[in-house]
């Protein structure tokens, strides 16, 4: 096989590769990312109505720090959802006030939890702790101030578990789709690439008996024909010319 | 001799088979992915309607608790609407009574759904509450039946239907990025074609082609050439070898010739003679031996230069569509300075440090060497990548960007340096054809794929694929020849003087090129591009991706385009009116945005950004040479494209500054429409001066100017 086949070969192998490698990452991150998507809002479903009890416990007038029904509450919505691993609930400075896990009162969360809510355009917030997602809603009063925030934690295995499993078989439809691309395309490439195969091989030929003084080859409709005739042309000419020199000198004795 | 075309039609060819095969490729993968999606996401979408059905039952039987009559529940529907407004994949709620009659429904039922809320099958979910169900596919939505049980008796069911066509809707996302992909691959395999196979393939064929000619016009010296061990190489040996027997035949004749003659008595020498004047004869009309060959750099290295310059560049645009999102993420408050102004400050810096590096940077290159100068250029900016991701706050990365300006400032004049130096008059309109095309082509791949490995995998992983991709240059820049050429004709190149500077500041033929058309066109761009398009889209809620999209319009348009414009203004000799009219063209473009504000509409914008600026860029330097002879004749050429560019580039740094300052004022419609303005009035002043003003007197293109490097 011609050097320059194995090089378009190549070419198609690179460009395949690439095309789909990118179309694998990009339906792994979007399986992850909806998939993901998904399993939050699922989790703000709880987490809205742990919202509402605390909106509608201080519309009656309780102070944020007085709600005693709220750790009942959201130790049974922990129970209801095996997903959530825990919920807490923490004040502007970052300390836990209430909590499904009463070690974790009077704690303070992590850093990034705070920025990630203040950060956030809406109520809604999200962060990530170690192997712990947190999907997170501001706590607000009547007068639209935020009083404190809810975090809701759950496992991120949970999440990978199923990003690995689509994602190994996302690798393989991708593998065997390129397995097929290699095998194919040369195929389709070598019937393309044969004309100008051709091409060369009519002019390799030519050149290869440029010197043998073989009458020239028929047109063939080549791109080279009228390259091969000049170069022809050209050769025999001084071929002759040189030995009409030859002839000359013999003659003389 | 050989259509020029050839190769070009071969790539094509070669083009289409693989983009066939990596399209029927896709298909099988996004079929594949859809499976696997409607597989693992539907189940998990039934969790979430099972987790917002408890919600939307827990009200009703709160209703009911304190009294209401179930069957005559107020507000029961505008729940429904809230639900679907938070959960677009579900399409349809319904509550039946114990009977399978429907009490309220909203959204799109699927057919036949009445009859099947009716079944003994399904109302048995009241007799087993706790029992966990799986959906059923009714139509084309998984129906999640849930039970509605009071302590005192069973009420009814609550119906949620998943529409199928939500995970079609997951993938379409996916399928706009696909496209992109598509559209990179393409560009990605000419520019392979040409990087593994062309370029090579390419060369050899013009040295054919050269070779006939030469043999045409009966010079049989030797090339002297080393022959590349392909296709070509060999068939090329072949036709060195015919010359090379050529040769000794000619030697030997003319040796024993002169021997005879030296040797003969005097009728023998008359007897020679006729041989003697042959030869003579042949010695004139034909050339043999080794000849003086000019020394001469194969196109080999010329195209070498390619696959460097494709990968550093490709590396600063991957950062293209994301990179004011990244900023605005390490913002820290300034005081005095507006937070729009800070995200634009990077932009700012790095044009600046292009514009005010590019004069130095090429007489530096040229001292030493264009290799040297883009691998320090490239590890420069390698270290500027890498610590760009890696950046803790708004000052360490200016720091790094900074890095990366004085690495793309040097790669780039250093990259055209090499081009210069190893092409002549002839070629040389090639070789920056060669230049720019690995530009344009990283310029449609960079800002597409990095939006999209922002979105994915975030800002900071995206910007040590930049690294990576610049580390990847270093190597390809590595192979460059080591050899330095210097055209014996060239004159080392000089930066503009203060005076020179001042004196065509003050130029009006000058300044109405620069500064109605030049410093416009460069402010539009990079305002809107490079600060407006990448910040404008995430503010209205859309991803970097699209950014990335948008973006590679604008520079499909270019690629498209440019040739065509080029050509044209070149034939037509009306270079005015193609700056004239992209100007007004990118310009009008701004003012759609005062209709809508929707994505469509920005696209429509890029679009038209895009056909302006390409169909004035080509013109507009040829409009320096046009009309500012009389100041080449004076400051020479070198100075006075090297202030027009200057001003030019100073024109990409002041973009994203006043498109920021704009937004401050008047929000993002305002600075896209302000700065669209300001190129439609440029354009329309510049159209007046060429008509009525000092530029009106036409200037027949002085063919000895030759515009220097860009």
């Amino acid at each position: 096989m011609g050097t320059i086949r194995i090089r378009f070969i190549l070419v198609a192998l690179v460009v395949g590769f690439f095309a789909i490698g990118m179309s694998a990452f990009l339906n792994f991150f979007k399986y992850k990312s909806t998939y993901g998507n998904i399993v939050r809002e699922r989790v703000l479903v709880v987490g809205r109505g742990v919202e509402n009890a605390v909106q509608a416990s201080l519309n009656v007038g309780l102070q944020f720090t007085e709600l005693e029904t709220l750790t009942p509450l959201m130790k049974r919505e922990k129970i209801a959802d095996k997903l959530i691993l825990g919920m807490d609930v923490f004040d502007d400075a970052g300390q836990v006030i209430y909590s499904t896990d009463d070690v974790r009162l009077k704690r303070d969360v992590p850093p990034s939890w705070i920025s990630a809510a203040k950060r956030s355009k809406t109520t809604e917030w999200y962060a990530e702790d170690g192997e712990e997602v947190i999907a997170g809603i501001s706590l607000k009063n009547n007068f639209d101030l935020t009083v404190g925030y809810l975090a809701m934690r759950y496992s991120r295995s949970y999440l990978d578990r199923a990003s690995v499993g689509v994602g190994r078989e996302i690798l393989v439809a991708s593998a065997i789709a390129f397995v097929v691309v290699a095998v194919v395309t040369p195929l389709m490439l070598i019937v393309v690439i044969r004309r100008f195969e051709r091409d060369l091989h009519v002019l390799e030929t030519a050149v290869t008996h440029l010197e043998d003084g073989s009458p020239p080859p028929a047109p063939t409709g080549s791109a080279f024909d009228g390259a091969i005739a000049s170069l022809r042309d050209s050769l025999r000419g001084v071929r002759e010319e040189l030995d009409d020199v030859r002839r000359k000198l013999d003659a003389a004795k | 001799m050989l259509d020029k075309n050839y190769l070009w039609r071969i790539y094509w060819q070669l083009a289409g088979v693989i983009m066939l095969s990596v399209v029927l490729a896709l298909g099988v993968v996004s079929y594949f992915s859809h499976r696997v999606f409607e597989r693992e996401l539907v189940p998990e979408t039934e969790k979430k309607a099972l987790t917002v059905g408890a919600s939307v039952r827990s009200l009703v039987l709160k209703a009911t608790g304190y009294g209401f009559d179930f069957a005559q529940l107020h507000g029961v529907e505008q729940t429904f609407d809230e639900v679907f407004s938070e959960n677009p994949e579900f399409a349809s709620i319904a509550v039946t009574d114990a009977t399978g009659r429907v009490l309220y429904a909203r959204g799109k039922e699927p057919e036949s759904v009445r009859e099947y809320f009716s079944r003994p099958a399904v109302l048995t979910v009241l007799e087993t509450p706790d029992k966990a169900r799986d959906a059923v596919k009714i139509g084309s939505q998984y129906i999640v039946s849930m039970p509605i049980v009071s302590p005192q008796k069973a009420l009814g069911v609550l119906h949620i239907g998943i529409d199928s066509a939500f995970v079609d809707r997951v993938l379409l996302e996916v399928l706009l990025d696909v496209l992109v992909v598509l559209v990179v691959s393409l560009f990605f395999t000419l520019e392979l074609l040409n990087f593994m196979a062309g370029a090579r393939l390419a060369s050899g064929l013009g040295e054919f082609t050269r070779q006939v000619e030469r043999m045409k016009g009966g010079d049989f010296t030797p090339s002297g050439r080393l022959r590349v061990n392909d296709e070509i190489g060999r068939l090329l040996r072949w036709i060195d070898s015919a010359i090379d027997h050529l040769n000794v035949r000619y030697e030997t004749l003319s040796g024993e010739i002169r021997r005879r003659i030296t040797e003969a008595t005097p009728e023998q020498r008359e007897q020679v003679k006729p041989a003697a004047m042959a030869m003579e004869q042949l010695r004139v009309t034909k050339k043999f031996g080794t000849g003086e060959i000019a020394p001469r750099a194969e196109e080999t290295d010329l195209n070498r230069i390619r696959a460097p310059l494709f990968a550093f560049i490709l590396a600063e645009e991957l950062t293209r569509s994301y990179l004011p999102s990244y900023v605005n993420q390490l913002l820290v408050p300034i005081p005095w300075i507006s937070p729009q102004v800070v995200i634009g400050l990077p932009i700012m810096l790095f044009m600046l440090i292009v514009a005010i590096g590019q004069p130095y940077l090429g007489g530096w290159s040229e001292r030493v060497g264009r290799r040297k100068a883009m691998l320090v250029g490239a590890v420069l900016a390698t270290v500027g990548f890498g610590g760009t991701a890696l950046a803790v706050n708004l000052y360490d990365l200016l720091l790094w960007r900074s890095l990366c300006a004085l690495g793309y400032g040097m790669v780039f004049v250093a990259a055209q340096g090499y081009v210069l130096d190893r092409t002549d008059r002839i070629n040389r309109a090639q070789g920056f054809a060669l230049f720019i095309g690995a530009i344009m082509v990283a310029t449609v791949c960079g800002p597409s794929i990095g939006g999209i490995l922002a979105d994915n995998l975030g800002f900071r992983p995206s910007f040590a694929i930049s690294a990576l991709m610049a580390f990847l240059s270093i190597l390809a820049i590595i192979r460059l020849p080591k050899e330095e050429i210097h055209g014996p004709t060239m004159a080392p190149s000089r930066a503009p003087k203060l005076s020179e500077f001042m004196a065509l500041l003050t130029n009006a033929r000058f300044m109405t090129l620069t500064g109605l058309a030049a410093m416009p066109a460069k402010i539009l761009l990079t305002g809107v591009c490079f600060y407006l398009v990448p910040l404008y889209i995430v503010s209205i809620g859309n991803t970097q991706a699209m950014a990335g999209r948008l973006l590679m319009v604008y520079a499909i348009m270019m690629v498209l385009v440019v040739p065509f414009a080029a050509t044209l203004s070149d034939a037509s000799m009306k270079r005015e009116r193609y700056v004239a009219l992209g100007l007004v063209i990118s310009g009008l473009g701004g003012f759609l945005m005062l209709f809508s504000d929707s994505f469509l509409v920005l696209f429509a914008v890029v679009f038209l950004l895009g056909l302006g600026q390409a169909l004035s860029i080509a013109a507009q330097s040829a409009l320096v040479g046009e009309h500012c002879q009389e100041e080449i004749r004076k400051y020479g050429a070198d100075a006075v494209y090297g202030v027009y560019r200057f001003l030019e580039r100073l024109g990409n740094a002041l973009g994203p500054l006043l498109a920021s300052l704009l937004v401050v004022f008047w929000g993002y419609i305002g600075s896209f429409v302000a700065l669209s303005g300001l190129a439609l009035i440029c354009g329309i002043l510049f159209a007046i001066s060429m008509r009525f003003g000092s530029m009106h007197e036409t200037h027949a293109p002085d063919s000895s100017i030759g515009v220097p490097r860009l």
